[in-house]
């Protein structure tokens, strides 16, 4: 099928969709899963179609393998999500309006995607950006939408400055052609890129950026924030691909200073994306909300993502690329399980929850899954990325970025214990003794998503081969993979190897379990006490402030969100003293004034 | 890969316990001549790991089961990758990140079974040993970049091999001397020894993460605390000390090492945990990205 075709069925399922839910309003969240497992299925059968350009009113396209496999990214997380829509429709304010504000800003990424030239997409851009603003108030704030769509709108203006820009000078807005002409001057091409990347970089959320994903993400309604963080964040991956892979920026910059072999434009932007993998695992540390703590994680990830996609080399490159596949679907399923256990307690913070393992077990096997993957350890696929971008690190000897890099990677086992610790383990509370779990519906794409990580992880040249695939067509080296073995300059691994390997010390451990004396089973509050007699699990579960010696460390650090803070008080108060000054009915005022200008007029001796 | 590689694997792993456990004995009487005891017998290790292993317990629920398993599995698959002088059980996995990413499975299996028993006790602890693990961790990996960066490759058998055949000096050690005292601070850590051992806090087991362990759940962590041992100073022997070119020479490097460090201890207070990650964020990182520099950007001692 023809990629025009699924645009259009896109944007038609949307309407339908809306349709569908003013009659039945559970239908119509029936539909949201049914029309993206469609495009879903429509998109990964039509991967023939890369390499062809159509038009739609206007607006042209061109199907690549880089947009084909981003969209099948976008698509895949939406789809999974989708399971989840039908049992929050009681509780979204405007559900008709929310199912067809999910299908449109779906439609309109594969748009983004498979754009040709800039004006399309930039509309597309905004289509996602209004339809998302939309969405998120419809959960807990208005407050985040504000921040969300304000700190959008920054990196939208800027990046349509630049398309302006590169208008004026090129006469094109062709995607390919208008940024050749850049190569040759490395004044007018630093601007651009700044100016370009600048949407990427604030939805990626790189600091400063940042500010906005926890409050999104942590307020948007639950079955959405699966969709902000492993989804739409990627988009900025793509801004950022533009403006390093399309707009010639090492080629531009081949002149400029360099450091370590990076010219400093780039090199500036990898440091950002370095501050923001610190920033994010510090404040994901002592964030006390689950939806906050992986939306901050979503912050240090996004920094990896960025640092790789600038290097666009061989190896960082590709493990860039799988590090957003992989990211998007662990980091989804972690949202998912969240959702599913905030569909039963009403409550996602970890110090209200606990003991959730021994009603959930599904959830709680899908959340370890997926924060393994997230923090990179193997046998799952965020290892092999990590792993690959580590490796691209150690070669171009980037000891600061890498440290960051490390930082956030060893981090992250702190703060993805955190609701491993508080949230699923510990003590059960008496007035959660009685919950259900999680409905089979909900269970479906949660175990998809963590069997992913997990054959990902062990056989991950099926993703490989077609990261390999897009940088051929882009121009460089493809990573080298055979069989399964992974060759860098610095090392080989070997996922089935390693897997292999893993079973087998797993296998010979849980022998030696099952040979020793059996043990008996007793209950969660039958533990060492220190001699005290406690008959409230609530009070016998450590949850607040998990990792107190070490936020008490940096609890007084500085934060954006403070200066702005204080920015915001600052043009207050200056407004409301030019408002007293000039705009007040006070006499007094008037006298000041009157006063004023006749000390001028004696001073300056003015004839009157 | 085929069965004649498990059955090595096998081999090395039961090797490895009775080598490590051994050690592990003497150097409990070692630690004893230091405090003018006379101190156990050298099998004392292995008396109390059986003995653990053939007494009843208790267990708190699947996860506290599933968690010990999957800690000792780890631990083992990780020390399988580790190779015993130019004996290896697999060819090509003994990538430093391979190894120091699995050894975490079995850390986070150990943190998970530890909070599944219920007990705060054993959270605060395992947090504590979390943020440990943060801050030794990152100045001994800055230090590889830098390692992996000259020398192109970062294999451990691959760094032993490139420093052998120089005599004592050629030890990277003794290359890069900032580096070798930033790798022995950062194995203390990871030994979870004195100065750095709040986290097990192995003298007031009732407020650390061990606490709810007993029989077979304690035996286990016995040999999973073996074999993590064997894997940590093993990395260091393979980087720093030129690994062996016979496991004999390997296995008297690993022992004098690790005797060394025990001996360290043994004259140590105690750091808090805040201050164990002040201080490894201070002079260790410090002391690591100035070798990193110097590596990367003058090359003195690579060559």
């Amino acid at each position: 099928m023809d990629f025009n075709a699924l645009i259009l069925f896109m944007v038609f399922s949307a309407v339908l969709s809306y349709l569908v839910s003013k009659s039945n309003i559970k239908l119509g969240a029936y539909s949201t899963i049914l029309f993206s497992l469609i495009s879903l299925i429509i998109l990964f059968l039509g991967r023939n179609n890369i390499g062809n350009e159509f038009s739609l009113l206007y607006m042209n396209f061109r199907v690549t393998a880089i947009g084909w496999y981003f969209s099948l990214i976008m698509i895949l997380i939406y789809s999974m999500t989708a399971f989840f829509n039908p049992y929050w429709m009681e509780k979204i304010l405007y559900p008709s309006s929310y199912n067809f504000l999910y299908l449109f800003s779906l439609a309109a990424t594969v748009g983004l995607f498979f754009a040709a030239d800039l004006i399309t997409l930039f509309i597309f851009w905004e289509v996602v950006v209004w339809s998302s603003t939309f969405i998120v108030p419809l959960g807990k704030s208005r407050k985040a939408a504000v921040v969300y769509f304000t700190i959008s709108s920054i990196g939208s203006m800027a990046t349509l400055f630049a398309i302006m820009f590169v208008y004026s000078k090129s006469g094109t807005f062709d995607i390919n052609e208008a940024f050749k002409f850049l190569a040759s001057e490395p004044l007018t091409a630093t601007f651009v890129f700044f100016t370009f990347i600048t949407a990427g970089l604030t939805k990626i959320g790189i600091f400063p950026f940042h500010i906005w994903l926890p409050l999104a993400h942590g307020n948007a309604p639950h079955t959405f924030s699966p969709v902000l963080s492993g989804g739409l964040v990627k988009m900025g991956a793509f801004i950022a691909y533009l403006s390093v892979g399309i707009l010639p920026a090492y080629k531009a910059f081949s002149t400029s200073m360099t450091i370590m072999g990076i010219p400093f434009q780039i090199y500036l932007l990898m440091v950002l994306g370095a501050i923001s993998i610190v920033v994010g695992t510090l404040m994901a540390i002592k964030q006390d909300d689950v939806k906050k703590l992986i939306a901050y994680s979503s912050v240090a990830n996004g920094g990896y993502i960025l640092i790789g996609i600038l290097m666009m080399d061989q190896v960082t490159f590709a493990g860039s690329l799988m590090h957003i596949f992989n990211h998007a679907i662990a980091s989804a399923a972690a949202f998912l399980t969240i959702a599913a256990i905030a569909h039963r307690t009403k409550t996602t913070k970890i110090s209200e929850l606990g003991g959730m393992i021994h009603k959930m077990p599904v959830s709680y096997v899908v959340y370890l899954i997926s924060i393994i993957s997230l923090a990179g350890i193997p046998p799952m696929g965020g290892f092999v990325s990590k792993w690959l971008i580590v490796q691209g690190l150690a070669s171009k000897g980037l000891i600061f970025i890498a440290f960051a890099a490390f930082f956030g990677s060893i981090g992250s086992f702190l703060y993805v214990f955190r609701p491993l610790a508080g949230l699923f383990l510990g003590q059960l509370a008496p007035k959660y003794e009685n919950i259900k779990p999680s409905t089979l519906v909900m269970k479906i794409p949660m175990v998809i998503l963590a069997s992913m990580s997990v054959f990902f992880g062990i056989f991950p040249k099926y993703l490989l081969e077609t990261i390999g695939e897009i940088q051929t067509s882009i121009g460089i080296d493809p990573i080298m993979i055979n069989g399964d073995t992974i060759t860098t300059i610095n090392g080989v691994l070997n996922t089935n190897k390693v897997a292999a390997i893993f079973g087998f010390g797993f296998v010979i451990s849980l022998m030696i379990f099952l040979v020793l004396p059996k043990s008996r089973k007793v209950g969660l509050m039958d533990t060492y006490t220190s001699a005290e007699f406690i008959y409230t699990p609530e009070l016998y579960h450590y949850a607040n402030s998990f990792y107190a010696p070490f936020e008490r460390l940096y609890k007084n650090h500085p934060s954006v969100e403070k200066f702005l803070g204080k920015f915001a008080v600052k043009t207050e108060e200056l407004g409301i003293l030019v408002n007293s000054l000039f705009f007040s009915h006070k006499p007094s005022v008037t006298v000041l004034w009157v006063m004023a200008i006749a000390t001028l007029i004696f001073l300056g001796g003015v004839d009157i | 890969m085929n069965i004649m590689n498990f059955i090595y694997a096998f081999l090395l792993l039961v090797f490895v316990f009775l080598f490590q456990t051994s050690i592990t004995g003497i150097n409990r009487k070692v630690m004893a001549r230091l405090q003018r005891r006379r101190g156990p017998k050298w099998y004392q290790q292995f008396i109390d790991i059986f003995k653990a292993m053939s007494k009843s317990s208790t267990t708190h629920g699947w996860i506290f089961d599933f968690g010990v398993i999957m800690a000792l599995g780890g631990i083992m698959a990780t020390t399988i990758l580790i190779p015993i002088g130019p004996f290896k059980a697999f060819a090509d996995v003994d990538n430093i990140f391979i190894v120091s990413y699995l050894l975490a499975v079995g850390m986070l299996g150990m943190a998970m079974s530890a909070s599944g028993s219920g007990n705060p006790w054993a959270s605060i602890g395992v947090s504590r040993a979390l943020t440990n693990m943060l801050a030794y961790d990152v100045p001994f990996m800055v230090l590889i970049v830098s390692f992996i960066y000259a020398f192109k490759t970062s294999s451990l058998s691959g760094f032993a091999a490139l420093q052998q055949g120089a005599g004592i000096l050629g030890w990277n050690f003794f290359r890069f001397p900032l580096g070798g005292i930033v790798a022995l601070i950062c194995l203390q850590g990871m030994l979870g020894k004195k100065p750095f051992d709040s986290f097990i806090a192995p003298a007031e087991i009732a407020s650390g993460p061990m606490v709810e362990y007993g029989g077979r759940h304690l035996g286990m962590l016995f040999l999973l605390h073996e074999f993590s041992t064997f894997i940590e100073v093993s990395i260091i022997v393979h980087i720093f000390f030129g690994g062996g070119a016979t496991p004999l020479e390997f296995m008297v490097k690993y022992a004098l090492l690790y005797t060394f460090m025990n001996i360290i201890s043994g004259v140590f207070p105690r750091f808090k945990i805040d201050q164990a990650v002040k201080f490894y964020y201070k002079v260790p990182l410090a002391l690591a990205f100035i070798q990193g520099l110097i590596i990367i950007f003058t090359g003195l001692g690579v060559s």
